[in-house]
């Protein structure tokens, strides 16, 4: 059995995801977190000085997304086919897309703008997202076939960094609720909720 | 098509985009690469405002199979690199080349912003220059070593074209318009954007595509 290292630092963020695909898939790895105060000495090391970084019997390999394709593919939640493999892609990107306007409303400094960008995000690009979303769900909760692929996963973890901001915002779509309630209840997910640390974002 | 060896079957690939080669390039490179024939459909402005409603996100590219819809440019560029064996050999050479790929998005999103979302002139100049003396500098140098790490003499991961090379060819057409000489302290990516353009398939691709800004 490989070796897997993950390092980020103490949150959620870009690493999340990750550590949901290990859960799900049972697959054991050490889940380093860094002090910021580390970072700069690492930097340097790392492909392109970002993390989080993935270590395979001491191969790196960075980039989070690249990182959660490759353990969702070790623990089977890739989707099946090349065509259903390019469904889950191109929701997680969508997904993405979503998560990158909604750190700009998160990040911005000035409270003016800020509570702009939060009414032109919660009347326009939330709904038009869910909705999209919600066509994309089927009857059994599942984005992809007929069972639970990262693609289910990774849009609970979106929900999870957006419901902090948007309590409310799931309210009315049935499916993407049944989708939410399909990846709470693995038993790997479920286990993992309970047990990680809890941060602020 | 490809032929699906069970059903007998060719599938017809039909991309749909703008006149250029923007987000759909490394697509066409690749279908380039494996001689696999597909619809290059170029949407005209006019036609926008009503054929987006019968995309998936409302946005292009668009690659449909069979008339099964992908959209997302990553996702389709890999897909059609699955599909034509240029996808890397081994989860782990895989893991790699999506790697590679996100790092050319990025880099590649950071100067989307000052050429399409910066609208004050003096802003877009600041954040053009920022880009070509730090940015792309300090990625292309994270390049050439990543490169080094396979050799530095072949295709950026494995022994074959990916598409993260088909990424790189794009990213580097667009940044010699702006900078003829930007590989010179790069000769292995130099050496790279060569290799990928006389690759038989995208050779003849290259010089027969329309020529478009961008």
């Amino acid at each position: 059995m490989p070796s897997y290292k993950l390092t980020y630092f103490n949150v959620r963020g870009r690493a999340e995801l990750i550590r949901l695909l290990f859960a799900t898939g049972g697959i054991p790895y050490e889940d380093v977190r860094i002090g910021r105060d580390k970072w700069p000495e690492l930097k340097p090391k790392t492909p392109m000085g970002q993390i989080p970084i993935l270590e395979v019997d001491g191969q790196v390999y960075c980039q989070s997304m690249a990182i959660a394709r490759f353990v969702a593919r070790e623990a089977g939640l890739l989707g099946e086919s090349s065509s259903d493999q390019a469904r889950a892609d191109m929701l997680l990107d969508g997904g993405a897309e979503v998560g990158e306007l909604l750190k700009e409303v998160v990040l911005e400094k000035d409270a003016s703008k800020r509570a702009e960008k939060k009414k032109e995000f919660s009347e326009k690009s939330l709904p038009h997202f869910l909705t999209l979303y919600e066509g994309f769900a089927n009857d059994s909760g599942h984005f992809v076939g007929e069972s639970l692929t990262w693609a289910d996963i990774s849009f609970f973890n979106m929900m999870d960094f957006l419901t902090a901001e948007f309590p409310s915002a799931l309210e009315g779509y049935d499916k993407l609720n049944k989708i939410i309630e399909n990846v709470k209840s693995n038993p790997g997910i479920a286990k993992w909720l309970k047990e990680r640390p809890v941060t602020d974002h | 098509g490809v032929h699906c060896g069970a059903c007998r079957k060719m599938s017809v690939y039909e991309l749909h985009y703008f006149n250029n080669r923007g987000r759909a390039e490394p697509a066409r490179l690749l279908f380039a690469a494996a001689g696999l024939p597909y619809r290059d459909i170029r949407i005209q402005s006019e036609q926008w405002p009503e054929y987006k409603l019968k995309l998936p996100m409302h946005q292009v590219p668009v690659l449909e199979v069979d008339g099964t819809m992908i959209c997302q440019s990553v996702a389709i560029a890999r897909y059609v690199a699955k599909v034509t064996g240029h996808a890397g050999k081994t989860d782990l050479e895989q893991a790699k080349v999506d790697m590679l790929v996100d790092g050319i998005d990025d880099v590649m999103t950071k100067k989307g912003d000052y050429v399409w979302h910066e609208k004050d002139e003096t802003r877009k100049m600041e954040k053009k220059n920022a880009f070509y003396e730090t940015t792309l500098p300090q990625f292309l140098s994270r390049f050439e070593k990543l490169l080094l790490t396979n050799g530095g003499d072949g295709f950026l991961v494995g022994e074959g074209l990916a598409h993260a090379d088909a990424w790189f060819l794009c990213l580097a057409d667009d940044v010699l318009l702006d900078f003829p000489d930007i590989f010179t302290p790069y000769p292995k990516l130099a050496a790279l954007v060569e290799r990928i353009r006389t690759y038989p398939g995208i050779k003849e691709w290259l010089a027969k595509r329309p020529q478009t800004e961008f």
